[in-house]
């Protein structure tokens, strides 16, 4: 014990104090550090691993997948090479004799092994082909690379194992079962004991999300601004879209960690580029970064080509060879996942709310084969089928036929020549529903243009949706195409922008504590970004600058509530989504008035067995296909707005489908007002449906991975109703503000669908709606006159509700306009001159929300 | 540039860590006041940031030692402040400051040698940080972790001044300045936020530095803002390039 030189000295001992060095001194016992979860390094990293380790179904699947694909790897190399230098294709060919000299004259029976060449020869063979040996020792580097990082994910995974186990509580055998919002409540309760950020006491979903999800929010809202040159224009191909992956990457590396990168480090933007005082400055070093990383990319274009062209050598020929018809068949484009992407939406949930939009989405595009080229395919299969047909009937009568030289041959391309045709002929007995299927494609999808509504039938929409949703081959070719292309988009296309991508990070960067930087649209604050023809009018503040574009904030807000019912949303976020359920709750009623008239049509019943295929559970796609068939019939008959109540009445019939799987809540009503009496009801959730869910979490017949798998998918439902619901009354607003309307999708509006479609708008009465020829036509029905006149009260009322506000745009709002003005400056006539902005305001760092 | 950590693996990179709070102190002294308002601002922290040592028993207890406090009088400042009495303790704590003077002249040479690009601030600015950090054990491929969880930023703006009468006015307003600052301090201390837990005994050296004698502060480490923010971004965007290859 050291002894100590103060001016401070100890009293003497008084008679309180225990005696020095006796056995009564304090004694504490050390409280922690027996787990060491406590105040992590890298939380973005983290949260995201731990999300990706669930997302491949925990650590074993990861290890043992990963092996396998690297052991893949060797036989795929190794088994090409052995074809190529080790078979004497003469002699399983029988183009030459084997020599066996002992039984010249008997009829010798060639066994493989006779075809394999001697291993001597075979290397001798393997080593005079120099281009054989240039790929394998690529091919060796590839998979070194591939064993580097397997070994590298092993040990970082390896803790995210014990995290799950030992402080999530999860056994790694039964994590595939738990859905990640269980993972995410099991993260929150961690923080309150281990503090793994240190920052604040308790963390929040949507902390955790943003976390995952910094960048790829960023992302998003580039693209929902347009502000990344992704569309192009091209005097053949005519409006285009190009996003590889390629590119992607370089953004990434621009933006956020390339050299000078914006980012500073991975949780805050760069201090210089959070004050607009030298902006020019910084736009022009971004501008010659950009240049230099172009020209980087260009010199290195040779070997990204060579990268590309045998990753997906290695990546797709093994999926090639397993069926053919891969390359046919269709994905989502990276441009579509970018655009369809919800703000806070983690890569699971997006892939499968895709998933489920895949196949109408296919469907939809399959009804636009040719009708020549189906005649022609139909000609084509008649003269391959005949030939089929009398070579398989001999090979019948007798199989020596099959043994004339290149019979099997032909009737395998035969086969496959028919298959293929096959596949341009339309089924005879389906009979397609464009806007139907779009419809049910919007319900996954949850975006689309406006102008794709009423024309689903056209080509243009067609073209434009193939845009999201393109042939895989085509996403090969352009990835192979990416490493030539990439440099000039950069280059020429983006270097313009850099003033605007700076405008955009300074303007739409909040610091959230314990956060860090992140993308203020992600914040889904609808005062913020809100765009008043998506219900958000009066209630937002934002200028059409700071709008999000397809109402993306509010529907990113309903998908997240929605998908996380334990999320506290802010107060102006609580009184959107209250706002919406009460107007579900009025449309519901004037609905069911309605349906008391209706009675059931033949178009419900086809549209359901047209879709009763393609759903899993067809409980949920009959109230998805019903209400929209209904809701069709009603446009039909000009009252549009009637689409509106038809999929509040869904939403509505859809709570009282949860409280039938519910004991406890008997009847909807009863569960409407059990609510009004939870605690928590004053950050009142979107509809019943939500409720339910929260209530049932709680109670405790309800816990078991079983009931939360169910939950999320009534959750996933319960978003798709509202995303039908939301753009059905964002089609009456833009209906009744057509100039407003006009603002929306500046590329869209150039071409002349959408001109098409102002033009019906103006009119503001019925909208007709050309029909193609299969389209599905049922006999009018006259709606009732007390539906009539329920129907107009409800216009009136709503036209009320929404006029104020949208009609004038108040000036101020346009100060927040960037210097320099954002890219839609050519439209002179609409948009504002830009305000040049007080120095002072600048100074300003950005707005820093107190959490 | 590690005055107490020996084996220096204490924060890499020269901004804010992610999970770790981040406090800016900032003062504008006259040249020879430099190192008396650093010593202050730096003994003021560690002063809060010291426990007695830790002296641990059977069944996993532990008792503290005492600590003893001292007043310092400033030469140059009209000041008084607390400080732990520990000798070994001021010393390091002064050969740090002693080598923040001889990078911050440095500094602002570098920043007058026409590469204001460099310096982040303006040329007089120099800025001292005090990471306190927790070590973490990593298995065998990796090196020992160190995690920041509390970053002091100490702006030192050094001015010049002319006369006499001014470097009198200087001397008391400085003197006003660290004690506004030193209350700052103070009220961050009393905000009961996140603190290390007390270790175990096996575990004590990666929450406190025990090599002290007599007393135990947290594991910390003073380093000077590296402005060269090139350097930075390259090692940095190379360590990126790497990660970003080998993750799935």
């Amino acid at each position: 014990m050291a002894h100590f030189e103060t001016q401070y000295q100890r009293l003497e001992s008084s008679s309180t104090e225990s005696p020095p060095g006796g056995g009564d001194l304090l004694v504490h016992v050390p409280e922690g550090a027996k787990s060491p979860w406590h105040h992590i390094e890298n939380l973005d990293l983290f949260f995201s691993r731990i999300s990706f380790c669930r997302a491949r179904n925990g650590f074993t699947c990861m290890l043992i997948g990963e092996i396998f694909e690297l052991m893949q790897f060797i036989f795929v190399v190794a088994f090409t090479t052995f074809l190529i230098s080790c078979v004497d294709y003469d002699i399983l060919f029988a183009n030459k004799a084997l020599n066996h000299s002992q039984h010249p004259t008997e009829p010798i029976k060639v066994t493989l092994p006779d075809a394999f060449l001697p291993p001597n020869v075979c290397s001798a063979r393997i080593q005079a082909n120099s281009f054989l040996i240039c790929i394998l020792v690529i091919a060796g580097v590839f998979w070194i690379h591939r064993l580097v990082k397997f070994i590298y994910n092993i040990c970082c995974y390896w803790e995210i194992h014990s995290f799950y186990i030992n402080a999530l509580k999860i056994p790694m055998s039964t994590l595939p079962y738990y859905t990640w919002q269980e993972v995410q409540a099991r993260i929150v309760q961690i923080q309150k004991e281990h503090q793994i950020c240190i920052h604040k006491k308790e963390l929040t979903e949507l902390d955790i999300y943003h976390r995952i999800l910094r960048f790829k929010n960023y992302m998003v809202a580039m693209v929902n601004k347009s502000l990344l040159p992704i569309r192009f224009r091209l005097p053949l191909l005519g409006d285009t879209v190009f996003y590889t992956r390629g590119l992607k990457y370089n953004f990434e590396l621009i933006f956020f960690w390339g050299p000078g990168s914006l980012f500073e480090n991975e949780w805050s933007l760069k201090a210089e580029y959070k004050r607009a005082g030298n902006r020019l400055e910084l736009a022009e070093k971004l501008s010659t970064r950009i240049l230099w990383i172009g020209i980087a990319n260009f010199l290195l274009c040779p070997l990204i080509l060579i990268w590309q062209i045998l990753y997906a050598f290695f990546s797709y020929t093994e999926i090639l060879k397993r069926e053919p018809g891969s390359l046919g068949a269709r994905c989502w484009s990276l441009y579509g996942r970018c655009y369809l992407r919800h703000f806070n939406e983690l890569d699971h949930e997006l892939h499968s709310r895709l998933s489920k939009g895949y196949k109408p989405a296919s469907k939809y595009m399959n009804c636009f084969i040719s009708p020549l080229l189906t005649i022609v395919a139909k000609n084509v299969a008649f003269f391959a089928g005949s030939i089929l047909a009398v070579l398989i009937a001999l090979t019948i009568y007798d199989e020596d036929v099959l043994a004339v030289e290149h019979v099997l041959t032909t009737v395998t391309l035969l086969g496959v020549g028919i298959t293929v045709c096959r596949s341009f002929i339309p089924d005879q007995h389906l009979v397609f529903c464009p806007e139907q299927l779009l419809r049910v494609i919007l319900a996954h999808i949850h975006y689309m243009p406006d102008h794709w509504q009423g024309n689903a039938h056209r080509y243009e929409t067609r073209d434009e949706f193939a845009q999201l949703f393109q042939y895989k081959a085509v996403f090969i070719l352009e990835e192979l195409l990416s490493p030539i292309i990439t440099p000039l988009i950069l280059i020429i296309c983006l270097r313009p922008k850099s003033l605007d991508i700076v405008d955009f990070f300074r303007n739409f960067t909040v610091e959230v504590v314990g956060v860090g930087d992140t993308c203020s649209f992600a914040q889904m604050d609808v005062r913020q970004h809100g765009h008043p023809a998506w219900m958000s009018a009066g209630k937002t503040e934002a200028s059409i600058y700071q709008q999000a574009e397809d109402g993306k904030t509010e529907l990113s807000l309903m998908h997240f509530a929605i998908t996380n019912p334990k999320w506290q949303p802010p107060r102006e976020s609580t009184a959107f989504i209250g706002f919406l359920k009460e107007r579900v709750h009025r449309d519901s009623s004037v609905a069911l008035a309605q349906q008391a008239v209706l009675p059931e049509n033949a178009l419900f019943s086809s549209i359901q067995s047209l879709q009763s295929e393609s759903e899993p559970h067809s409980l949920i796609a009959n109230v998805i296909a019903g209400s929209s068939a209904l809701g069709f019939h009603m446009s039909r008959d000009g009252q549009a707005s009637r689409h509106l109540s038809e999929v509040a009445s869904a939403l509505r019939s859809f709570s009282p489908l949860q409280s039938a799987q519910q004991p406890s809540s008997g009847f909807q009503a009863s569960g409407r007002d059990g609510e009004g009496a939870q605690p928590r009801g004053a950050s009142a959730m979107t509809a019943s449906g939500a409720d339910a869910r929260t209530v049932s979490s709680g109670s405790s017949a309800w816990e078991g991975q079983l009931q939360s798998m169910i939950l999320s998918e009534y959750a996933s439902t319960e978003m798709s109703l509202h995303a039908l619901y939301m753009h059905e009354l964002h089609k009456q607003h833009a209906q009744l503000e057509p100039e407003r309307h006009t603002w929306h999708r500046r590329e869209s509006d150039e071409s002349g669908e959408s001109a098409h479609e102002e033009l019906d708008t103006q009119r503001g009465g019925p909208v007709p709606i050309p029909r193609s020829a299969s389209y599905p036509f049922s006999s009018p029905r006259q709606p009732a006159e007390e539906t009539a006149t329920l129907q107009t009260g409800f216009q009136r009322r709503y036209g009320g509700i929404t006029d104020p506000g949208t009609v004038h745009r108040a000036p101020s709002h346009f100060s927040r306009l960037p210097l320099g003005g954002w890219a839609e400056d050519g439209q002179s006539a609409r948009h504002p001159e830009p305000v040049p902005e007080e120095s002072s305001e600048d100074e300003l760092p950005p707005q820093i929300h107190k959490v | 540039s590690c005055p107490l950590s020996s084996r220096c693996c204490g924060p890499s990179s020269a901004g804010p860590a992610m999970n770790c709070r981040a406090e800016v102190l900032e003062v504008s002294v006259e040249g020879r006041q430099v190192e008396e308002a650093m010593l202050a601002v730096l003994h003021t922290v560690l002063l809060h940031r010291s426990t007695g040592k830790f002296h641990y028993k059977k069944e996993g207890t532990y008792s503290i030692g005492t600590v003893g406090t001292q007043d310092v009088d400033c030469d140059f400042i009209d000041f008084a402040y607390v400080r732990v009495s520990s000798e070994e303790l001021d010393r390091a704590l002064r050969k740090a400051v002693g080598e923040f003077k001889v990078r911050g002249k440095t500094g602002s040479m570098k920043g007058f040698k026409g590469k204001p690009n460099i310096c982040k601030g303006p040329p007089g600015w120099s800025r001292g940080l005090v990471w306190f950090y927790q070590k973490k054990k990593s298995r065998w491929p990796f090196s020992d972790e160190c995690i920041p969880w509390e970053l002091w930023t100490i702006k030192v703006n050094v001015v010049n001044l002319a006369n006499e009468q001014e470097r009198q006015i200087c001397r008391e307003k400085v003197g006003e300045k660290l004690c506004e600052k030193i209350i700052n301090i103070v009220e961050v201390m009393n905000r009961h936020e996140y603190l290390p837990k007390m270790p175990t005994q096996s575990e004590v050296d990666n929450v406190f530095d025990t090599s002290l004698k007599d007393v135990q502060p947290y594991l910390y480490k003073i380093s000077y803002q590296i402005t060269d923010s090139l350097g930075t971004s390259v090692t940095t965007t190379m360590r990126r390039l790497i990660k970003d290859t080998l993750a799935l």
